[in-house]
């Protein structure tokens, strides 16, 4: 093996060298790549990672497994992204961290040095202990890549049954997507309920007799004792009940366990323990300069006050922002709030929003609210929410709720829409508004000030830009982060070389954290491309103007976000701007319908022969009047439907551009446009039964993408 | 069992830019709105919308996308994880009315 490059060589530039590597491109990785590039568009950034795609959307592969997704639409950012946002990604392992030098040794002996690190390695999967018998036949899978699920695309062909072993959602997923293909589905379950952890006894009882339902077979306190094999390949599973259920695949969901195995590499102790790498509220590790996201990085529950990973999507993304935040120094710390999960379990869709069960008995009341279809269950401390779980139909403003949770905010006026599942929360969020109107107006307090700041350029921009007089409460949120973004340090404070002394993270940090002269970037393409953003984006100002130096007031990115959430929640009614359409879309009024085009009822559209009955869909804590249009429908309804298909002659009653729509030359010529689009089942599966391989969807027809639908042929009088 | 209280309160239709970039993080991109979606014209990818909705120029596929749309709602319940398609397609319209349609 080859000598690791010394430290000099990074002096003199023989080496390379980033000023923020990110070990993994997954999303938090990516996510924090993206985002490092907004804040310090003049820095390298470099992912180094092994995997051979791009980053994905990992959470869709299930809709992958079932055939809705082609790999392109898998794909998390557009195709070129990093790019265009000169993110360079180096195709390389990483084996060891040299934290005292400050660089990586990759596979191969070569050297790569940082200026700041980030690991976001991910997880793997934990697949059954290592000593069960026959776990290495061909036929047991674990899914969590791409590949095992290409894998399981080719193996569906040949299998008649299986089994699926684990009780989370990743368990009931899997479930669904197999009895989808007409799988028959054995499930075994551990524990004797679904998901102990965040789900009662009556929720559990709705999933899983949502599962029976749909046709697989449910063992609760059933464990696998082994696998049986025939000439190398499963031929089925001995369970703890005596029972052998004969299969051809086994699909292992129990669960992820984080990758540590860079970090045990570090040279300096980098503390990490079974649930992942032990992180700060800045996503420090205990290790100078090095930052973990994603499902490595173990956050301290505030609830629990344990270290915990939080292995979820929006998690990831928060983290990864959050991340590139503290690495250009442009944060003090990120709250995170209370954790927050929302997926579809078979036919229900699940919220779990802090956690509802964890609390004692005596702090806390507990609400449970069961209906038909939908179970609900509020934790309460006074009048403050501190746990929320739903289970039904529809899902509630799910984001809206962490909100409440994570604010504090009195849910007593709520309690009853909560419990219901009715809540509307721009109802609720824009009558917090109008109480600080309210205040406003009796007490002749003005809510916030928000004065500007000295504008240096973005004052002339907006001054031209926007239009004069009150702004919405939006414009003015941007408008604040713009001022605020002003102060921000141009430039990351480099890192002087101090012996690290591990534990005493904060004051090692505080020492080396100088502040340098500014530097004046140069506008680059980036720049111009992102002036476009409509959005609050920090940062972006401070290129434009002439930068200011480090301040060492209350770090501008906190502030922003401080101020826009008080601004948002405090600004008085909005007031509509006459003959100005923009602001008049910012502010609440009801919006006029774009393009003079007066909304249409889903149910005047035709609808063509094919398209089968569904149940009317519920409308959730929505406020959109007029009919709800035919979504989505029970897997075993979909798949009786595509049975009688058969029966239908191609020229009884022509759908207009449905499938077999008899004058539908034309539209075939148009769906053959679009390859991807036709492309729904996977290759060679399920030979016997040609309708599902045309189009296993009835209810998502070709007919959506042909010119005769009258919503596509309007546009064009626009 | 979920009531609809048609005409006792006011539709609000969009929600804030803050609350809107929020939901687009927490997209996973499972496709489901655009499946659902009665007024998507031609394919399009899920990333492409979600990363031009957020920022930067809007390509005319998702321009033509943002006029057809006619705010039905179709993509808010088949979404797994309760985010509102909906609300993201008006602050892209809103992003549109900025530039003067995309044209």
């Amino acid at each position: 093996m080859k000598e690791p490059k010394r430290s000099s060589d990074f002096a003199a530039g023989t080496v390379d060298h980033a000023d923020i590597v990110i070990v993994g491109n997954g999303i938090a990785g990516l996510t924090a790549a993206i985002e490092a590039r907004r804040l310090e568009p003049e820095k390298s950034v470099v992912i180094v990672t092994s995997q051979s795609h791009p980053t994905i959307n990992t959470p869709a592969l299930k809709q992958f497994a079932t055939g809705k997704l082609t790999r392109e639409q898998l794909l998390a950012y557009p195709a070129g992204t990093e790019r265009l946002q000169r993110i360079h990604v180096v195709s390389a392992y990483a084996e060891e961290i040299h934290a005292q030098e400050g660089y990586l040794r990759l596979a191969g002996g070569q050297g790569f040095g940082y200026g700041a690190l980030l690991l976001a390695t991910g997880s793997r999967p934990t697949g059954l202990p290592s000593d069960m018998p026959g776990q290495d036949f061909d036929g047991v899978l674990t899914l969590h890549r791409l590949y095992d699920y290409l894998d399981l695309r080719r193996r569906l062909n040949e299998v008649e049954e299986a089994v699926v072993i684990g009780g989370g959602p990743h368990a009931i997923e899997t479930v669904m997507g197999l009895l989808y293909w007409g799988i028959r589905v054995h499930w075994l379950i551990r524990s004797e309920t679904f998901m102990p952890r965040m789900l009662d006894r009556q929720a559990s009882d709705m999933v899983l007799e949502g599962a029976r339902r749909a046709g697989a077979k449910v063992y609760t306190e059933t464990e696998v004792l082994g696998i049986v094999g025939r000439v190398g390949s499963v031929a089925g599973v001995v369970t703890t009940q005596q029972q052998m259920l004969p299969c051809q695949l086994v699909l292992v969901c129990t669960g992820t366990t984080p990758v540590t195995t860079l970090a045990r590499t570090c040279d300096l102790p980098m503390k990490y323990n079974r649930g992942g790498i032990l992180v700060d509220d800045q996503l420090r590790t205990s290790a100078r300069n090095i930052y973990a996201a994603g499902d490595v990085a173990a956050l301290r529950d505030p609830l629990t006050g344990k270290y915990a990973p939080r292995a979820q999507w929006y998690a990831a993304v928060l983290q990864g922002r959050a991340a590139a935040a503290a690495m250009t120094g442009a944060t003090d710390g990120e709250n995170f709030g209370v954790s927050w999960h929302a997926t579809r379990l078979g036919d229900l869709s699940m919220l779990t929003v802090g956690n509802p069960l964890a609390w004692p008995e005596e702090e806390v009341v507990s609400l449970p609210e069961k209906r038909k279809g939908s179970y609900c269950l509020l934790s309460l401390v006074d009048d403050r929410l501190v746990g929320y779980l739903s289970l039904g139909a529809a899902q509630p403003d799910s984001l809206a709720i962490k909100r409440i949770i994570d604010e504090g905010l009195s849910v007593r006026d709520i309690q009853k829409d909560l419990l219901r599942g009715e809540f509307d929360a721009r109802k609720y969020f824009s009558g917090k508004r109008t109480y600080a109107a309210r205040r406003m107006i009796t007490t002749g307090q003005l809510p916030t000030p928000m004065p500007p700041m000295p504008g240096i350029r973005s004052g002339q921009r907006r001054a031209s830009s926007r239009p004069s007089g009150p702004m919405p409460a939006v414009a003015r949120a941007e408008s604040q982060k713009d001022d605020t973004a002003v102060r921000q340090p141009a430039v990351l404070p480099a890192t002087a070389r101090v012996v690290p002394q591990p534990g005493d993270t904060a004051a090692r940090m505080n020492a080396i954290q100088r502040p340098q002269p500014a530097m004046v970037p140069q506008r680059g393409d980036t720049a111009a491309r992102m002036n476009a953003v409509p959005g609050p984006q920090p940062g972006m100002e401070a290129q434009r103007g002439a930068p200011t130096g480090y301040s060492n007031a209350r770090p501008p990115e906190k502030r922003a976000r401080a101020e826009e959430s008080e601004a948002w929640v405090n600004a008085p009614p909005p007031v509509v701007p006459q003959g100005n359409p923009a602001a008049a879309w910012l502010n609440d009024a009801p919006p006029a319908s774009p393009g003079g085009l007066a909304p249409r009822r889903t149910e005047d559209l035709p609808r063509p022969a094919t398209e089968p009955l569904v149940r009317p869909t519920s409308n959730g804590s929505r406020s959109v009047t007029g009919p709800r249009p035919p979504v989505r429908q029970a897997d075993d309804q979909r798949r009786r439907i595509a049975d009688q298909k058969t029966l239908i002659s191609p020229d009884a009653s022509p759908a207009p551009g449905g499938r077999r729509g008899a004058q539908g030359t034309e539209e075939i010529k148009l769906v053959t446009r679009s390859p991807e689009r036709q492309f729904i089942a996977p290759p060679g599966a399920r030979s016997s039964q040609p309708e599902k391989d045309s189009n296993p969807h009835p209810s998502r027809s070709l007919w959506h993408y042909t010119d005769k639908h009258p919503a596509v042929k309007r546009q064009k009088h626009v | 069992m979920f009531k609809k209280k048609t005409g006792q309160q006011d539709v609000r239709l969009h929600k804030t830019g803050p609350q809107v970039i929020q939901e687009l993080h927490a997209c996973i991109g499972c496709n489901e709105c655009l499946l659902a979606c009665p007024a998507l014209g031609e394919p399009m990818t899920i990333d492409v919308l979600n990363s031009e909705t957020l920022g930067g120029p809007i390509s005319r596929p998702v321009a033509q996308f943002a006029r057809a749309c006619y705010q039905c709602g179709a993509c808010v319940a088949p979404c797994p994880v309760g985010l509102h398609r909906d609300a993201m397609m008006m602050w892209l319209k809103v992003r549109l009315l900025r530039s003067g349609w995309g044209e």
